[in-house]
């Protein structure tokens, strides 16, 4: 069956409790229609890197999938239908890694990353002299 | 030729490329993943732009993969499209 990571985010009002019983309940969606679930990741409240719904700060969830196209379909279908959903997306990947994935590997202190500027062309020609 | 090395001589050289081969190639080398934010950063201009290959020193191959990356991470608004 193929992989996949669908992740989602949810409005900001929404209380963390909440982002948690969503999370299941997609689960059970997939799970109900023959798939499984490899990993779920809690982003935590993240800023957005433009506002979505004028929302600009928003939960963040990943969930790695084992399940076939139609589970998929559903849960997507699903969550189009949530209002609590402001952003939802599925990518499929080759494998997925064990360890906790980039945004919540780093240091909790890393909350705003859209936040800061980007630095570029300067630091690239430095460190390659 | 001669035009040609002429034109290059006259053009002023705003962004040199000083790596050797592509950052994101190799062993030690990072994985493209749209969750990396920071890594992808390294790619992208203050305004939000994908910079192009001529100043990052990225390989095509890899160019194509990291442009899909940010595409992706500016759908879950994990970069922006576009900033001031």
């Amino acid at each position: 069956m193929p992989l996949y990571e669908t992740t989602f985010i949810t409005r900001q009002e929404v209380s963390l409790s909440d982002v948690e019983k969503f999370t299941t309940n997609f689960a059970k969606i997939l799970t109900d229609n023959g798939g499984t679930i490899v990993k779920t990741e809690q982003w935590g409240l993240r800023s957005l890197a433009y506002p979505i719904k004028k929302s600009n700060r928003a939960y963040y969830t990943m969930l790695a999938i084992d399940s076939p196209v139609p589970a998929i379909k559903e849960l997507e279908r699903r969550l189009g239908l949530s209002e609590e959903v402001i952003r939802y997306m599925s990518v499929r990947v080759e494998k997925i890694s064990k360890e906790p994935s980039a945004p919540i590997a780093k240091t909790d202190a890393q909350e705003d990353t859209t936040a800061r500027p980007a630095k570029v062309e300067a630091s690239n020609n430095e460190e390659s002299k | 030729m001669k035009s040609s090395s002429s034109d290059t001589r006259n053009k002023k050289l705003f962004f040199r490329r000083y790596t050797k081969g592509c950052p994101l190639t190799g062993d030690a080398a990072p994985v493209i993943d749209y969750k990396d934010v920071k890594l992808l950063l390294r790619f992208v201009s203050t305004r939000g732009r994908v910079l192009p290959r001529r100043i990052t020193g990225v390989c095509s191959s890899k160019h194509r993969k990291l442009v899909r990356a940010i595409k992706t991470a500016r759908i879950l608004a994990l970069l922006p499209f576009s900033a001031t």
